[in-house]
């Protein structure tokens, strides 16, 4: 009994111990946003004559209208609010697109397997530990040659590009769980290629529909080397224009407007791992646990 | 008419054969069991009867309609897989569905076909779950209903009860019997168990590295193996061989018993013009358990009745009989007797073994001498 007892309190004290070290981390890694927001509130007074860490002596929201609709990126003063526009026109359809050929490729992979199949996906595996810096030069041959001047369209082919071994990797290592009896009885079914994944695989595939959604949307939105390298002017993505802004070197340097205007540019993100966050974690280890 | 017809097929992978030239015909309403330890080429057969898998040479005819050209969805066939394979997404209903509204079928008409597939396999309450609500022997249930809705000239079977507990297996074994009976199904079914080969089957083919080793009734294969191998596969427990040493006696084969102690004359019957070039030369004495019993329970009127003794070195006993080890010419020999007269260990026991039933194979080519 006695035994038993000291067992259940040592656990606590452990239990303990563990909450009080989580909860010190957490503060730690909310600090920067916690700065960032209180600044961003804060007039330029207060910012100069204030702590870092003080709260706003008056509540302003000007710094976030500023940075949304005025604030000068180098010669343009238009705020973020066109270069959000850009990030989204880019973002949406190179995410549609590289999680659909995705799921494709997935499906030949895993599925469909010819000669040389799996030579192909381990060049498209060495192609994920390639870092962009590597890629941008040919890159650049490429969108060249194909003449393509619109900065969107040429940021959507590049993305798709990069994002397509991280998404094929996602939808192959899903389906070589799915029995290869489901597309046996699928073509005795009479069910031809396209058939069988838009209306059974495809369903089935949800979970990691969201891992790619999430994953590229992320990357997608917060690059910012492919960004600065393959577009120009008006059509720079918002990493690109944040960064201009904050750099921008006339004036006095109004820290509550870059605040502000980098809490935007990491809105989109943000909102999708707290909405997204939950299928996250469930698509990734969708294939490890059998439903 | 034939309902399938099997000719010459090969399967090779560059220089693999994975089969070496398969012949099997079966009538309409038949059951076709191919049966043989994993590896041997059944499912790739039974995939290459489907479609699934390409036809290396041979022809493959389905109700009497050349189909090695022919896509799986043209064969006439339906097929049920070991896994199920039901679309996860799907309800039951769509499931079921979901290959007439392929062939364009009218809705009205599927509708009708569901009912009466769903009624017939009791599982109309099932009708509107996904496959995830439903246990191993429901699904296994649907996937039949599935094969069913089709009404296809041929239906084939990949080992559709291994993922079956023991107890279910014995009922779905029945139900599957059942069906055929009732709507005269022509089946072709895979397993590797020889129970359910025998249980199931009214022609069995059964089949080792790429070849098939005999064709026959199960009673033909039980009776009258055609090799060591068949022999040894059909039944349970299996077949006792008995190394010996063919004699001849007024033309009837002898063979030497050993029971460690001393040596046993044993007459077997009229000596066969093939079995004659063997006298004077080892031989494998076959001889199923049931056939080496007590004299009590040897219930054979036959006139030559051998009688031998032999020393017990384990009992195991199953209930109705205790089989029983005896060691003859230095090998394992396990025969069935009554549980009263199985004796005990270190004890000498009387067996019967009945001539008719024995079997001789030649120990170098493992053929039956007839």
């Amino acid at each position: 009994m006695a035994d038993s007892y000291r067992q259940t309190t040592q656990a606590k004290l452990a239990r303990m111990g563990i909450y009080a070290m989580l909860f010190l981390l957490a503060l730690w890694f909310l600090a920067p946003l916690y700065v960032m927001l209180t600044t961003s509130f804060k007039s330029l007074d207060d910012i100069r004559s204030g702590n870092l860490l003080s709260l706003p002596q008056s509540f302003s929201l000007d710094a976030w209208k500023t940075a949304w609709d005025s604030a000068c990126t180098g010669v343009e003063c238009g705020g973020m609010k066109g270069y959000f526009g850009n990030s989204l026109k880019m973002m949406i359809p190179a995410v549609l697109i590289s999680t659909l050929l995705g799921s494709l490729n997935g499906y030949v992979l895993s599925m469909w397997r010819f000669k040389g199949s799996d030579a192909f996906f381990m060049a498209l595996l060495i192609g994920t530990f390639l870092p962009f810096q590597v890629v941008i030069l040919p890159m650049a041959q490429v969108l060249g040659m194909l003449g393509l001047e619109n900065s969107t369209g040429r940021l959507v082919l590049v993305h798709v590009i990069y994002g397509l071994q991280f998404t094929t990797l996602f939808f192959r290592n899903y389906y070589v769980t799915v029995p290869s009896d489901l597309v046996k009885a699928a073509r005795i079914d009479g069910a031809g290629f396209f058939l069988f994944f838009f209306k059974i695989l495809l369903p089935i595939s949800i979970p990691t529909i969201m891992v790619c959604l999430i994953w590229q949307t992320t990357q997608i939105w917060n690059d910012f080397l492919f960004g600065v390298v393959f577009s120009s002017g008006d059509g720079q993505p918002i990493t690109v224009a944040l960064n201009n802004l904050v750099n921008t070197s006339t004036g006095v340097k109004q820290y509550n407007v870059d605040m502000a205007a980098a809490i935007i540019a990491a809105l989109p993100t943000l909102l999708v791992y707290i909405v997204g966050g939950k299928f996250f974690v469930r698509g990734l280890t969708a294939g490890a646990v059998k439903g | 008419m034939g309902a399938l017809s099997i000719r010459k097929v090969k399967k090779s992978y560059g220089d693999t054969h994975i089969l070496k030239g398969i012949d099997l015909e079966i009538e309409n309403g038949q059951f076709l069991i191919l049966v043989g330890p994993s590896g041997c080429g059944k499912s790739t057969l039974l995939n290459m009867i489907a479609g699934l898998d390409d036809i290396t040479s041979g022809e493959i005819y389905i109700a009497d309609r050349l189909v090695n050209n022919l896509s799986p969805k043209d064969r006439d066939i339906a097929m049920v897989f070991q896994s199920y394979a039901l679309y996860p997404n799907m309800t039951v209903r769509r499931n079921i569905a979901f290959g007439l509204e392929i062939r364009k079928v009218p809705k009205i008409e599927q509708d009708e076909i569901i009912n009466r597939v769903a009624k017939t396999l009791q599982m109309e309450h099932l009708l509107d779950r996904k496959p995830a609500q439903l246990s191993g022997g429901q699904r296994q249930r649907v996937a039949m209903g599935r094969a069913l809705a089709r009404n296809p000239a041929l239906f084939l079977f990949d080992e559709p009860l291994s993922n079956l507990d023991a107890k279910l297996r014995v009922e779905m074994r029945t139900e599957i019997k059942l069906l055929h009976q009732r709507l005269g199904t022509t089946i072709v079914y895979v397993t590797h168990d020889q129970i359910e080969a025998m249980t199931l089957g009214e022609r069995i083919a059964v089949m080792k590295e790429g070849e098939v080793r005999q064709f026959g009734t199960p009673q033909q294969l039980y009776d009258l193996p055609s090799d060591l191998y068949v022999a040894g596969f059909i039944g349970s427990p299996s077949m006792n061989f008995i190394p010996c040493v063919l004699g001849e006696a007024d033309g009837v084969g002898v063979v030497t018993l050993n029971n460690g102690k001393e040596d046993q004359l044993i007459s077997l019957g009229q000596i066969s013009d093939i079995q004659r070039p063997f006298v004077g030369k080892p031989v494998i004495l076959g001889i199923r358990p049931e056939q080496l019993t007590d004299p009590a329970s040897a219930h054979s009127d036959h006139p030559n009745m051998q009688i031998l003794t032999a020393m017990v070195t384990i009992t195991e006993p199953t209930g109705p009989d205790t089989l029983v080890t005896v060691n003859i010419n230095g090998v394992k020999t396990v025969a069935r007797c009554h549980p009263r007269a199985a004796g005990v260990p270190g004890q000498s026991v009387q067996l019967s073994l009945d001539p008719t039933k024995a079997l001789l194979f030649d120990p170098v080519s493992e053929k039956r001498l007839a």
